[in-house]
């Protein structure tokens, strides 16, 4: 089947099978950012926005994008506020988890420009990174708010 | 995967999706958030040959309060109920309840009807639903019924749902004076829990149900019974909570041993109506719980 | 399009070993043993459609056995030895073509006895796993692999270090305790990837690894091929914590690749990820003997560390254990007798603390059963016993650049441990770095400025940006003008292998010696070759552990509700010796990870074993530590000294968490044993101390 979505910021029309997930589907078109770890949701890794709000790429049928807005990392181009600050940061070791606190991340602050401690690891804690790079996450995440705008250069 | 193409079909009126229904029977696995499906087809478990999404279906996704009654539709994700002002004004630990389910992901993608149809003994909206005695819609082409939480879940992910039939959604009562969730994860803050306590007061009645220790939600009408009228007082609620332990016949999993699960299902019951007994100056306080989360009763 | 320069971690661009691809390649799936221990009688694969290539015992009959310390492995399993060990395997077009053909072989299986205990393993009448454990001859960091004929011992380590009974005999006071920690996955977010390719009788293979020379020369031994015939490219991986090391995937599918003749890859799925390569449970028994004073006058240690079916580097993961497991005091007599013993369960290997973790939990915890018998205080006994510079270990070696004082001041002073140390924990600790080792690095000069070809592995840790800083400090350029392509047993120069927390002093010692060779030789080539001489008498215990060491101390402060058992960390704090910092954000992330690693071990992460099945292969029932679990107070240090060399610190933060929150538990009278600190086993705890029997349900 033929599957319609604007796939960051282009109109897309995916072919797949009605019973393929949103990741398989992605990482066929070149997104590598989306990454098969866990298949049951818990980890994060595969995290793409649909609409603006982060899901797991491994529990959505592609088919269920229909219509949609898609946003995996490198629809943020490497500049977007957030991607700055986790570099500023160092916010990452292996990097595998990295795109999933990005796209994450990117929608804290969308929704709450000035989140407090608490709303940070609220909306985080469902990205595991087994390297353990938390504390600098947190930071970069701290960095994105006080660097001011969030809502900026959304590309959905 | 499959060894031949799957079909998909997503109807645009609830009248269509129940002619699929009705045609297809359980040879069409039903699609509505698709969290707990994903799941099952990304492990193996299912390999199905038709697909029935109601993610176009008009209708099932409102919440709305009207007369007293809050109501879900069916394709209303958990998100979507944890941020309704109506619910988190009214109905406060059934916005607590759906908020503290997995994390935001899962949230912005599973629903109301999803969660109850896949009867996962884990999951924390049947047990706080059940505390407000709510009730389920369930449509066919011909007829319309609502049955219970107790009803519909029948034992591990089984329900009542005829496979003629559709969850199209969710009624509850006007809301008790005071409910509240706690939800005791014995391990990560991210893991299921090990057992979770839905309890409410409405006037003279108590209503308790728990969750994550048996194949179903476990509620003792009797032992509440016995509390109506009664000072609600910490005797109270540890004797509750002890005849609540003594009659539920618990699993073990890898968040707990029944053993384990049997003497925390009377702390966190005790501590479950001991709340409902505080005063608080708003509802989302008693809701959350949190108090008891990190180590202080 | 994608901004230039952009660290390609943050942009999504990064690739992995999972991402490497070759035209014309098919996709394996493996078959896999149900059952723990069984004889394979025959495999047949008649259903599997004809686009499919099939790896069967006869294919592989002629190769092997190989194994990085005892060569007690082959391609295909037989008999299988564990619950996911793989009997075959298939490769095809499509991954879910292959997934859906292995589920069409069908085996034909004889089961045999099987036992799941290390302990059990060695009583009599235990199901034996291998009739003939041979040494292996490869090993290029020789350990003296030391196998008890006809058991289920793979190595017995053995420290005797002056004599214990005498020590015993003028001791006032002897506690003997036991300990027991479970096995755990490492459960890196990428999972193991592997593509092999023959060409004119070579064989390539891209590989997630952390031990490029040690499978090519288990390849080539397999093979019968020269080293030189055998090329590994190690891709960067998404973690790996000890997981990708040694032979794990690629030996099957270089044999599949041979018979399809096309290139064949490998994605493992994350339930194969929990039968591939784990942590090693041990049991430990500790008896220690002090005077009145508090000095420490013997030791003994008793370890059963459970290698699984497989030896992997159980003999060094023992080893390790056994001369950690006395930990960083002067302790006239010691002896230790560390197994490492044979089970029907998935194979055990390095894993980060590469078994410093087991013992000291064991040794640490004992500390404070000692302190508390003596009256003295936990940071008090410790102070008096520390070595210091010029102290003898028990290996016999002198101490040098000794920081432990200063790291257990560090961590106690963090928590305030003096002003009270109710509800807090200490735990000091050595770690060994590998020894003996070799590291090689070349330097190239490139228009832009240099190349350094380094068999250093990409795993997170930051290696490629510590090899910039230092060679940007040594050739006077920017570290962006340094290139560091990923390691290629071709083209760079032999290095052990990226494990034990050595590659940044190792190659920085070794890149020293380049460039030095570059400058003085006027041609664009330096190479530069460091030896790290050592080693220890198995038998004896005696030699040189390491030729230098990992220092480190961890405080803990925490809460219990005494209800449910749950235990809140309020404070956790690590203090490392790093010697010399090279890239400080990475020494931090280091710190950082491994103590968010040690959580886990401490709290929660356990294999469920039941009966040689892993219950809980998933990352819902098997938790990892996220970002809301980490304590309020969650800081660390690194501790520096002027013209100090650069110590390894990849590792050291992990082992002293579990045992600093069980010393902290232990404060308040919960005496746990086993790991991890489960509520279950603290509300047990909390039973034991009332001393009653458990509260009315």
């Amino acid at each position: 089947m033929t599957v319609e979505v604007v796939l960051n910021g282009r109109r897309a029309a995916l072919e797949c099978a009605a019973d393929e997930m949103l990741l398989e589907v992605l990482r066929r078109e070149g997104l590598g950012s989306v990454r098969a770890t866990c298949g049951i949701g818990v980890c994060g890794a595969c995290t793409v926005l649909v609409d603006g709000e982060p899901i797991s790429g491994c529990l959505m049928l592609a088919a269920q994008a229909e219509g949609r807005e898609v946003t995996t990392v490198e629809g943020l181009e490497g500049r977007h506020p957030v991607q700055r600050a986790f570099v500023e940061a160092h916010a990452f070791q292996c990097g595998w988890c990295t795109p999933g606190f990005v796209l994450t991340a990117k929608r804290l602050l969308e929704e709450s420009p000035d989140p407090s401690d608490e709303e940070i690891v609220e909306a985080l804690d469902g990205n595991l990174c087994r390297c353990g790079s938390y504390v600098k996450i947190v930071d970069a995440v701290r960095r994105a708010a006080a660097g001011g705008d969030g809502r900026t250069s959304s590309a959905s | 995967m499959s060894t031949g193409p799957v079909s998909w079909e997503a109807p645009a009126t609830l009248d269509e999706a129940l002619a699929l229904r009705a045609r297809h029977g359980d040879e069409a696995t039903v699609v509505a958030g698709g969290t707990f499906l994903g799941i099952l087809l990304n492990q193996g478990f299912i390999r199905p040959v038709r697909l029935l999404s109601l993610g176009r279906v008009a209708g099932l996704r409102e919440i709305e309060v009207a007369g007293g009654e809050l109501r879900l539709g069916a394709m209303a994700t958990h998100r979507n109920v944890e941020r309704h002002p109506g619910v988190r004004e009214g109905w406060p630990a059934i916005a607590h309840a759906f908020s503290v389910v997995a994390s935001r992901r899962v949230r912005n993608q599973a629903t109301v009807g999803g969660v109850l149809a896949d009867a996962d003994y884990a999951s924390d909206p049947p047990a706080v639903l059940a505390a407000h005695d709510a009730r389920v819609v369930l449509r066919s082409p011909a007829a319309e019924r609502e049955v219970r939480i107790s009803e519909l879940i029948r034992g591990y992910y089984e329900t009542c749902i005829a496979s003629e039939e559709l969850l199209v959604g969710v009624r509850v009562p006007p809301a008790p004076q005071r409910a509240v969730y706690r939800k005791f994860r014995s391990r990560s803050r991210e893991d299921r829990p090990c057992v979770a306590v839905a309890a409410a007061r409405a006037g003279d009645e108590l209503r308790v149900v728990v969750g994550a220790v048996a194949q179903t939600p476990q509620a003792f009408p009797e032992v509440c019974a016995a509390a109506a009228g009664r000072r609600p007082d910490r005797a109270l609620a540890e004797e509750v909570g002890r005849r609540y332990a003594e009659r539920i016949e618990p699993l073990a999993d890898a968040r707990g041993s029944a053993a384990y699960r049997r003497r925390v299902t009377a702390v966190e019951v005790r501590r479950a109506v001991e709340a409902l007994a505080e005063e608080a100056p708003d509802g989302a306080r008693a809701a959350d719980g949190r108090a008891g989360r990190e180590g202080r009763p | 399009m994608i901004a230039v320069g952009v660290d390609p971690r943050v942009t999504g661009a990064q690739r992995y070993s999972v991402d490497v691809e070759r035209e014309g390649m098919l996709h394996a799936a493996f078959v896999r043993s149900p059952h723990a221990h069984a004889e394979v009688r025959e495999v047949d694969a008649s259903a599997v459609p004809a686009e499919c290539v099939v790896l069967v015992p006869e294919d592989v009959a002629g190769l092997g056995p190989c194994g990085c310390q005892a060569r007690d492995q082959h391609v295909l399993a037989g008999p299988a030895r564990y619950a996911g060990d793989v009997v075959a395997a298939v490769a095809a077009p499509t991954r879910e073509a292959a997934r859906a053909a292995a589920r069409l072989v069908e085996v034909d299986y004889e089961e045999r006895p099987a036992v799941f205990d290390a302990v059990a393993a060695v009583a009599p009448g235990a199901p034996l796993l291998h009739a003939d454990a041979a040494a292996s001859a490869q090993d290029a960091v020789s350990i003296g692999v030391r196998p008890l004929a006809g058991t289920n011992v793979c190595h017995r380590f053995q420290i005797h270090h002056g004599d214990v009974a005498a020590g015993f005999a003028e001791a006032d006071v002897v506690v003997e305790e036991a300990f027991r920690t479970a096995g755990a996955a490492h459960a890196p977010m990428e999972p193991h990837a592997a593509l092999a390719e023959w060409e004119d009788g070579r064989l390539t293979v891209w590989t997630g690894t952390q031990t490029p020379f040690n499978t090519r020369t288990d390849l080539a031994g397999l093979f019968g091929l020269a080293e030189e015939d055998v090329r590994i490219v190690a891709p960067p991986m998404g973690g790996s914590f000890g997981a990708k090391t040694f032979v794990r995937t690629e030996a099957v599918v270089a044999a599949l690749a041979r018979k399809a003749g096309r290139p064949v890859k490998v994605v493992l799925d994350r339930t194969e990820e929990f039968v591939t390569l784990n942590r090693h449970p041990a049991t430990i028994r500790v008896r220690i003997g002090a005077r009145r004073d508090g000095t420490l006058v013997a030791k003994e240690l008793d370890c059963w560390v459970d290698t699984g079916a497989y030896a992997d580097c159980g003999p060094g993961v023992a080893t390790k254990l056994g001369y950690a497991g006395v930990g960083p005091y002067r302790i006239p007599h010691v002896r230790v007798d560390s197994l490492a013993v044979y089970t029907n369960l998935p194979p055990n290997g390095a894993y980060r603390g590469y078994g410093a973790m087991q013992s000291v939990w064991a040794s640490e915890r004992t500390m404070d059963v000692l302190a508390d018998r003596l009256g003295v205080s936990p940071l008090e006994l410790r102070r008096r016993n520390l070595l210091h510079d010029g102290d003898r270990f028990a290996t016999g070696e002198v101490m040098h650049d000794v920081q432990f004082e200063r790291c257990l001041q560090a961590a106690a002073d963090a928590v305030g441990y003096e002003d009270d140390p109710r509800g807090k924990g200490l735990c000091v600790l050595l770690k060994g770095m590998q020894t003996p080792s070799r590291a090689a690095i070349v330097v190239e000069r490139t228009p832009v400025g240099f190349l350094l070809r380094s068999a250093g592995c990409e795993m997170g840790q930051g290696v490629r940006q510590s090899l910039r800083l230092q060679g940007a400090a040594l050739l006077d350029c920017e570290p962006g003008q340094i290139e560091v392509p990923d390691p290629d047993t071709d083209t760079t120069p032999y290095d052990t292998r990226t494990t034990s927390s050595r590659t940044t002093h190792m190659m920085g010692r070794a890149l020293a010696e380049a460039v030095a060779d570059l400058r003085s030789n006027g041609a664009g080539r330096g190479f530069g070759e460091i030896v790290n001489e050592g080693g220890l008498d198995p038998d004896t215990g005696q030699g040189v552990a390491s030729t230098h060491w990992h220092q480190g101390a961890a405080a803990a402060r925490v809460a219990v509700d005494e209800e449910t058992g749950k235990v809140t960390i309020r404070d956790l704090h690590a203090a490392v010796y790093a010697g010399r910092v090279v890239h400080r954000e990475g020494a931090e992330l280091q710190n950082e990870g491994s103590m968010v690693m040690g959580l886990g071990t401490a709290m929660f992460e356990a294999l469920d074993v039941g009966e040689g099945q892993i219950a809980n292969a998933n990352l819902s029932d098997y938790n990892l530590p996220a970002l809301g679990d980490l304590p309020a107070r969650f800081t660390h240090e690194l501790v520096e000294r002027e013209g100090a060399e650069v110590h390894g610190l990849g590792e050291t933060a992990l082992p002293p968490v579990p045992a600093a929150i069980g010393n902290a538990l232990y404060s308040l009278g919960l005496d746990v044993r086993e790991l991890p600190i489960t509520a279950e086993r603290v509300l047990d705890a909390v039973d034991g101390r009332e001393g009653a029997g458990k509260a009315a349900a």
